[in-house]
């Protein structure tokens, strides 16, 4: 195929031979492809950006508006980029240009481009292939190995990075910052990869190392990652009313630098980089030589710019410089300063000034402010003499205040000395009417010059003479002693006042006036201290003309007391004092005097503490018993040691596990206590006494005596005593009661009887109701087994059922015989049925009797045996069989009739001795012996022994009802007989009231 | 050799403790090298041991030298390791500076200034031994080929730093072999020192 080529010398050319030249192009073109009308397209050119990777591809004809453009990687081949596009064209060249971006690097490898064109579904022939040779191309020359080089990208962003490796190398890894990367390979020795969203680098750029396994040879690459400028706060003022100052913050770190990459600014199109390359410094400023009024920042580095703008009239930022070549005049209480200013133009300008003064003593900042038209110099009041100052100034403009300048450099000056202040006195006199006149050490402030002595006059106001010479004290001495017996004998005893001056260099001081007199001591009222601490209040005194003094002082030193006080002016009714001396658990004496020419006036006196502690001895302290008491005495606690107001003292007994408060001692006066009738209860004891003296803040550790109680037995006696009479007013009590009552009584407990209704000749005469024993209730009395003592057992047969016959029906003819004792009184026991405590009724009489414990009750009155169940020696009562009445019947007309044989009092609430088993003959002739030695109280014993006396008042088992106490069967006589003539005469009363 | 006199440096007692006040000094120097070295790896992520190509040329090393030629021999080594470091030091802060001084800036700084130190010291061994200052090695010629790139920038700058870093440790070592009196042994030509160009 005939091709023609173009250069761009062809511009050379003729314009008629340019004509023939498409003439035959197009004739050729025509020809080729004369069934599409699309022409090849002709001169493919590449452009390579190497920096911006774009492929600028141009070309000439087509006949088309669209081309289809291929891109291959020239060496495997490969597709890297095949679309239609519409290239621009230059109508004047007819030259086609379409621009292609690159992912990598164009160097990376070589790419071939082929162009044909395209109307709709007709194309023409590829194009000529044209290539981009890569830096992997055999005769290629360059050194560098790694592309891109040196890239600058912002945050973000990606970037691909090729590698190409020297002949016969083979690639290990591709690292980015110390990572390894995935890899791609382009060609024979070219491989890449990407980075993605890249993090912005460090001063140096990040690195993108290519390593071939062979160590020795090493490739790579630096980027830079970072941001575009964004500075901030651009303004622009002036300082010598002429040239414009621009200042602003730089804003973000760009994270580029260095002169190549770092942030370049412009004012107005001034370069203003070179100042401002410094990367520590946040603000950036720009001198331009004349005042524009607007103003524009330009920042601009690689990645970007931006622009600020900023407009003002000169008048409204000005901004002094600072003060220059201060200089100061001193005086003792002021000082002149004045100053320079670099601009002679500030001479018209209206200028506010601050000046700053430190006191060098107590680095104390002073600010004051000035004001005047080109203001150069300011008077300095209100300084203190003999005091090192420095100062400083800085300026603005007073109208439209924009900014205050610079301050000035410091400058430094000493104020003249002058004569002291008059110190202040006082006098502090003992009780000997010695004492020393004393004064407060004249501070830095106050001596107003190194001081060189104090001296001290003794003066008579009266006289109006020195009474003796000027003492003259070093300045380190601030007392002098004082006698004022002395003092009164050169005073003809006239009033005395004590003159303190103090000298410097400059003079002496005014004097001091103390007057030297004695006061008389007040009574002292508590205070309590506050926070602010003692607040003391006082009616004004109008003698008080020089005003008052409030003194305080440890109230328990005895001598030379290191005394504090303040002056207060006259009219002052308060004041709260104050001391860094104070210190807790110490007693103060605050004392007020007035001031007046004449003398000196104690008005008032307080005490107090600014904290009170527990005191911080313990009690001399001392026990004895007295009879039933225990005496606690003790000593008073020195007041030194008391550290608060004693409130009194709490008295506590610890016994072994128990620490009792026993009293509160509330008067701190009272230096006794006695624990009355402690000793009453208490056969013999140690015992301990704690007595602790208590302030508001608490208790000391007391103090604590032993004491040994010895036996109170009179105590014993008494109570003995006491509760026998207790139960004879009971027992009078209730007789009396119960007569006084005795219907009720009767009502209650001996109800009428009503009389049985018979239906044949039944005798109807009233008459005690005889009741024959039951049999079957018989009580075995005790036997020895190897003795049948069932002929000798006595058997108490209680009430009955009348129905319940069926026992006693066989020995009916015994019950004839029975004496008529056994009469039936209406028995006002419980009507419960007696129950055994355990389960086993033998086992429950027996527990009954030798249980130790057991419920007992007041029964009242009982005169029916007929519940009663004697209790019988258990192996006697093994022994028992049916009784046999008529051996009963042989012990005469007393029917039962239990043994009286004395016996001694041991033995009544025990069982019976074995010398009593051993006897049975004994045992049975004396006939039954119950085991709890009371008195079996059928009618016929109670005939016998006194009737009911004996059970009268005795308790009995709830259980069993049986009377518990021994009775005294072994009674004296005189006993028996008392209880007996009791028991008639209730048995009267009660008879007498039976209907 | 007829003629020859022996004398300590500077002929006193202090003098004799020269060679190991020098030992001393390039031990501190390679102390405050190896830790330049770390920081520089640690900055640029240079984890492998990238290069070992070498910068400085001298005569190998060789147990025919005697004490002056092995003085000569690390002296002149430590002076091109200075002309290298001023090279990199100054080029590195132009194209890779301009930001905050930190760790690793005042460790180089650090490193600059004590390299002249020592070479400073072994020139006076040197010019004890030889007796002259005129056979002190020179690096007047000597040519820096600063690479373009910035990656073989970097990469020039720590080879330059592990120049320093192996020559402060020869020469601590050097020195502490030597004996503590330095014994002149007469005039010795350059040229004949220069003949050997053997790299070592």
């Amino acid at each position: 195929m005939a091709h023609l080529s173009l250069t761009p010398t062809s511009k050379l050319i003729s314009s008629g031979f340019v004509w023939l030249l498409w003439i035959v192009l197009g004739f050729s073109t025509s020809h080729t492809h004369a069934d599409t009308g699309l022409t090849v397209p002709q001169r493919v050119t590449l452009s390579p950006n190497w920096y911006t990777q774009e492929l600028s591809i141009s070309w000439l004809g087509g006949g088309a508006t669209t081309f289809e453009l291929i891109i291959l990687r020239t060496e495997f081949n490969e597709t890297v980029f095949y679309e239609t596009v519409s290239p621009t064209v230059n109508k004047v060249s007819g030259l086609h240009q379409w621009t292609w971006t690159s992912v990598n690097p164009l160097e990376c490898t070589s790419l071939s481009v082929k162009i044909r064109s395209r109307d709709g579904h007709t194309t023409s022939e590829w194009s000529q292939t044209e290539t981009l040779q890569g830096n992997d191309h055999p005769n290629s020359e360059q050194r560098v190995k790694v592309f891109p080089q040196d890239k600058v990208l912002p945050v973000g962003a990606n970037i691909t990075f090729c590698c190409i490796l020297d002949e016969g190398l083979v690639l290990d890894k591709l690292k980015y910052d110390g990572n390894t990367t995935s890899v791609t390979r382009l060609s024979r020795r070219t491989y890449s990869t990407t980075v993605f969203n890249l993090v912005a680098s460090r001063q140096s750029g990040s690195n993108m190392l290519c390593l071939p396994e062979d160590k020795e040879k090493l490739y790579g690459a630096v980027v830079f990652v970072g941001y575009p400028p964004l500075p901030i706060d651009f303004k622009c003022e002036t300082h010598d009313l002429r040239s414009a100052v621009c200042q602003w913050g730089k804003g973000r770190d760009t994270h580029l630098y260095g002169s190549q990459r770092g942030t370049r600014y412009f004012v107005n199109n001034r370069d203003c980089s070179e100042v401002n390359q410094d990367v520590g410094q946040k603000e950036a400023t720009c001198t331009l030589d004349t005042w524009e009024g607007n103003w524009t920042l330009v920042a601009k580095n690689l990645l970007g710019q931006y622009s600020l703008t900023d407009t003002a009239e000169l008048s409204h930022r000005v901004c002094p410089v600072a003060p220059d070549l201060l200089s100061v005049v001193a005086d003792a209480w002021n000082a002149s300063l004045s100053w320079h200013w670099k601009y002679d133009s500030y001479s018209s300008l209206a200028l506010v000034c601050q000046v700053e003064i430190t006191a060098t003593e107590d680095e104390k900042l002073i600010k004051r402010v000035f004001s005047g038209v080109g203001l150069r110099s300011v008077f300095l009041s209100d300084l203190y003499p003999d005091e090192h100052y420095s100062v400083k100034v800085r300026c603005g403009a007073q109208q439209n205040f924009w900014k205050w300048g610079n301050w000035s450099k410091l400058s430094s000056f000493k104020t003249k000395t002058y004569v002291p202040d008059t110190p202040d006195a006082w006098i502090w006199l003992n009780t000997d009417n010695t004492g020393k006149v004393i004064w407060k050490p004249l501070t830095r402030r106050q001596s107003h010059g190194k001081l060189t002595q104090y001296e001290v006059f003794l003066w008579s106001p009266e006289e109006n003479r020195a009474l003796a010479p000027a003492v003259t004290l070093p300045p380190n001495n601030w007392s002098m002693p004082v006698n004022l017996t002395e003092i009164a004998f050169f005073s003809n005893n006239g009033s005395v006042v004590a003159k303190v001056t103090a000298r410097n260099d400059a003079g002496s001081s005014p004097p001091a006036r103390v007057h030297l007199t004695s006061v008389e001591p007040l009574a002292a009222p508590r205070i309590v201290y506050t926070d602010q601490g003692f607040p003391l209040f006082w009616e004004n005194n109008a003698n008080a003309t020089c005003g008052y003094v409030v003194e305080w002082l440890d109230a328990f030193c005895p001598q030379d007391c290191p005394v504090e006080w303040i002056k207060l002016p006259a009219g002052t009714t308060n004041v709260s004092i104050e001391s860094a001396t104070f210190q807790p658990g110490v007693r103060y004496n605050l004392s007020l005097y007035s001031c007046s020419s004449d003398a000196r006036e104690l008005l008032k006196r307080w005490q107090g503490y600014t904290q009170e502690l527990v005191p911080s001895v313990a009690l001399t302290l001392s026990a004895s018993q007295q009879n039933a008491d225990i005496l606690l005495t003790w000593k008073e606690i020195p007041l030194v040691n008391r550290r608060g107001f004693l409130l009194g003292y709490n008295i506590y007994n610890s016994t072994g596990y128990q620490f009792k408060l026993l009293e509160n001692v509330s008067d701190p006066e009272t230096m006794s206590y006695t624990a009355k009738d402690f000793a009453k209860g208490f056969i013999k004891g140690t015992f301990k006494f704690t007595v602790k003296a208590y302030t508001a803040a608490g208790e000391n550790t007391g103090t604590t005596a032993t004491v040994t109680i010895e036996p109170y037995t009179d105590w014993l006696i008494l109570e003995i005593l006491t509760s026998l009479g207790l139960v004879t007013l009971l027992l009078a009590i209730v007789t009396f009661t119960c007569y006084k009552k005795r219907k009720w009584v009767k009502k209650a407990f001996y109800p009428d009887i009503p009389e049985p209704k018979l239906p044949s000749d039944w005798p109807r005469t009233r008459g005690p109701l005889d009741v024959k024993p039951s049999p079957h209730s018989m009580v075995c009395v005790v036997e020895t087994p190897e003795y049948d003592c069932i002929k000798d057992m006595l058997v108490a047969i209680p009430e009955e059922d009348e129905d319940d016959a069926g026992q006693g029906i066989g020995d009916e003819s015994v019950d004839t015989d029975e004496p008529t004792s056994l009469r039936y009184y209406n028995q006002m026991v419980d009507e419960r049925p007696i129950r055994p405590r355990f389960p086993d009724s033998s086992a429950s009489s027996i527990s009954s009797m030798s249980s130790a414990h057991t419920d007992v009750t007041y029964t009242g009155i009982q005169t029916s045996g007929s519940s009663l169940v004697l209790q019988l020696d258990p192996q006697g009562s093994s022994e028992c069989h049916q009784p046999q009445l008529d051996r009963l019947v042989s012990y005469g007309g007393g029917g039962y009739r239990p043994q009286m044989q004395p016996r001694a009092p041991s033995d009544d609430m025990d069982l019976p001795s074995p010398e009593s088993f051993l006897e049975p003959q004994a045992a049975c002739s004396g006939g039954y012996k119950p085991q709890g030695s009371w008195q079996l109280d059928s009618p016929v014993d109670a005939a016998e022994m006194g009737s009911l006396a004996p059970s009268l008042g005795s308790p009995t088992s709830v259980a069993s009802t049986q009377f518990l106490l021994p009775d005294g069967e072994e009674n004296t006589g005189e006993k028996r007989q008392l209880s007996s003539s009791a028991a008639s005469w209730l048995t009267n009363l009660l008879s007498s009231t039976k209907p | 050799m007829a003629g020859r006199s022996t004398r300590g440096i500077n002929g006193s007692n202090g003098s004799r403790t020269a060679p190991a006040r020098a030992a001393a000094l390039a031990d501190l120097l390679h102390y405050e090298c190896s830790t330049l070295l770390e920081l520089f790896r640690k900055k640029e992520n240079f984890t492998e041991d990238v290069t070992d190509r070498r910068l400085v040329s001298v005569p190998p090393p060789s147990s025919q030298l005697d004490t002056r030629d092995k003085l000569w021999r690390i002296h002149s080594a430590l002076l091109q390791c200075q002309k290298l470091l001023e090279k990199a030091v100054a080029k590195e802060e132009e194209e890779l500076g301009g930001g905050k001084k930190g760790k690793y800036e005042n460790k180089r700084k650090l490193v600059k200034e004590r390299l002249p130190l020592l070479i400073l010291s072994t020139g006076e061994l040197l010019k004890a031994a030889e007796g002259t200052t005129s056979l002190t090695p020179s690096v007047e010629g000597l040519e820096v080929n600063v690479p373009t790139g910035l990656l073989d920038l970097k990469l020039w700058v720590y080879r330059v730093y592990k120049e320093v870093n192996y020559w402060s440790k020869t020469a601590a070592n050097t020195l502490k072999e030597l004996p503590s009196v330095i014994v002149k042994e007469g005039a010795r030509t350059t040229r004949a020192r220069n003949r050997r160009s053997t790299r070592r």
